[in-house]
């Protein structure tokens, strides 16, 4: 039997333009890969070479021109609806401004309250279920009334993990999740990543810029270059991509 | 070497609805001439309060004591007008997000060469050649086109070189790049680091770069201050600093370093409304001892370095 896993399996993506026109952009071709519970990918590649397009793929946000996405072996496009978003639901994502994906106008008790409204918690049991998952963070009650502007952003990507915790993910994307950050709380961030990872077996897919922190975190890296992949393999074989021309 | 500008026992106190902000705490160093200072330091320890105190763009709830001194003269004591000339001809700062700061309808030539209009009282054709001059300087291979564009049809490592181009229109003594590498990738901030270079060859200013990137600090900078929540703790030269930091604070800094295997440290940064007693950094701090919890330790001399630790009194 197969391992529980994502598979990106022969993906190509690409835009039509022009009104009259029959003109495309091919953005990926064929590009396959596979995020394993408790292991890490890491995604890398020049910017503007398809990766974020990729997540979204693998998130269902947008549809592959060709190719499949199977999460524990069965192709998610196939899927009735009501079985693809529910099965979507064990893959979540972690965007690199983590203080633009949380709702300026609502406290961090309010954003992480409706997420747990909407998965069905409830209603008296919600603040101990968060509170419960903020601790898993590293967070406590005290950042309830707080706005994501009076936080930092080492904080803002606390929560915006914790929200996604909430849900219960089998796997998380994470694209740049610590580039806007300090080099100390980069640090404390990948610490707590990897914690977590040993602690609930996720299965991450790591997209960065950053060779030193994509060696050090990740299990198998991927490298793009003009929507293909030019690398496959563990840490110690990869060179960096510019090298590779 | 002498120094161009010294400053003496900064502070500054923002009073804000929810208390005073002591932003900046009795800080003291100097830049000397022709030298490039990096200052670096956490999101929000006042790294880039004490470059608007150097340029008087501090907002009006600011409370700013002690001595910013330039060339003999202190620049807190000045009169706007006499501020007016200093910004720009003497001392001109590029600030973070490069899209932002250019004027988004004007063409690249003209917002170059409007210094030199107003301050060099030059003819627009002369400007605008100049500009074109400054451009080339910049590295850009077309620097007449350049100079017709806008911004929006440039990158953001080029509207970076764009405003480095400004900053030294008119010959500054002193520039003052605020995060100049935020928000960049890997491969532009390498890019940023060599304009600087270029810069410097061209250029006999003194740099005082503000920064939280340690690399960018290694590649550019003669010395290194370190801030932590608005006190400087060490400065030194910056091969000394990378090989042998000081600070308890300096040292776990360099350890969540990539090629130091991302040691994350404990804590975060204190908040700058309620500030711990004694040395800020004592709750973090692994050598941390009674009389670091009770007093202030003053900044003191070690083998030709400055720290600020009961561990070198």
């Amino acid at each position: 039997m197969l391992p529980i896993s994502v598979i990106v399996d022969n993906i190509s993506k690409s835009y039509k333009y022009g009104i009259f026109t029959k003109n495309e952009d091919l953005i990926l071709s064929d590009v396959s890969l596979e995020i394993i519970k408790g292991k890490t990918v890491g995604l890398v590649g020049p910017s503007g070479v398809g990766k974020t397009t990729l997540a979204k793929i693998i998130i269902g946000l947008e549809r592959p021109t060709k190719g499949g996405i199977l999460v524990n072996n069965s192709n998610i496009w196939n899927m009735p609806k009501d079985e693809r978003l529910k099965t979507l639901r064990t893959i979540q994502m972690v965007f690199q401004d983590s203080q633009g994906s949380l709702n300026p106008k609502k406290t961090i008790e309010q954003s992480l309250y409706e997420t747990a409204k909407l998965i069905g918690i409830q209603k008296t049991d919600r603040k101990s279920f968060i509170l419960e998952h903020l601790e898993k963070v590293g967070l406590s009650s005290d950042i309830f009334c707080r706005y994501p502007h009076q936080i930092s952003g080492g904080q803002n990507q606390r929560v915006a993990l914790a929200r996604i915790l909430l849900v219960d993910p089998e796997y998380i994307l994470l694209d740049e999740p610590t580039s806007a950050l300090d080099i100390a709380v980069q640090a404390q961030i990948l610490a707590l990543l990897k914690n977590l990872q040993k602690e609930m077996k996720f299965g991450y897919l790591l997209i960065s810029h950053n060779t030193p922190l994509i060696k050090h975190m990740s299990d198998n890296i991927v490298a793009l270059k003009e929507g293909s992949v030019v690398f496959k393999g563990p840490p110690k074989k990869y060179c960096q991509i510019t090298t590779m021309e | 070497m002498g120094s161009i500008l010294e400053i003496r026992e900064l502070s500054i106190v923002f009073s804000t609805v929810i208390g005073n902000v002591y932003a900046v705490n009795k800080s003291s160093f100097n830049l000397n001439n022709n030298e490039t200072l990096a200052l670096v330091g956490e999101t929000g320890c006042g790294k880039s309060v004490i470059a608007n105190s150097i340029m008087r763009l501090l907002p009006q709830n600011a409370k700013v004591s002690g001595k910013i001194m330039y060339k003999g003269q202190d620049i807190l004591k000045m009169s706007e007008k006499e501020i007016e000339k200093i910004r720009q001809q003497e001392i001109s700062i590029v600030f973070q997000n490069p899209s932002m700061s250019l004027n988004p309808l004007q063409k690249i030539g003209d917002q170059i060469s409007e210094p030199l209009l107003i301050h060099k009282k030059m003819n627009k054709k002369d400007a605008f050649n100049k500009s074109i001059d400054l451009l080339r300087t910049m590295g850009f291979q077309n620097p007449s086109k350049t100079a017709k564009m806008y911004p929006h049809q440039l990158s953001g490592g080029m509207n970076q070189r764009v405003l480095l181009a400004i900053s030294m229109t008119l010959n500054p003594s002193i520039i003052i790049a605020d995060e100049p590498t935020k928000g960049l990738d890997n491969i532009l901030i390498t890019d940023m680091i060599e304009e600087f270079k270029t810069l410097k060859r061209a250029n006999e200013s003194s740099l005082l770069i503000i920064t939280h990137d340690l690399s960018v600090a290694r590649e550019l900078s003669d010395r290194i201050a370190i801030m932590y929540s608005g006190d400087i703790l060490e400065i030194s030269e910056t091969e000394s600093f990378f090989n042998n930091p000081l600070h308890p604070y300096s040292k776990i800094l360099l350890d969540s370093l990539p090629e130091r295997g991302f040691n994350p440290p404990k804590g975060t940064s204190p908040s700058m409304v309620n500030i711990p007693k004694g040395c800020k950094f004592h709750p973090r701090c692994p050598y941390v001892k009674k009389e670091c919890t009770e007093k202030v330790p003053s900044i003191t001399s070690h083998n030709g370095r400055q720290v600020r630790c009961y561990l070198f009194l």
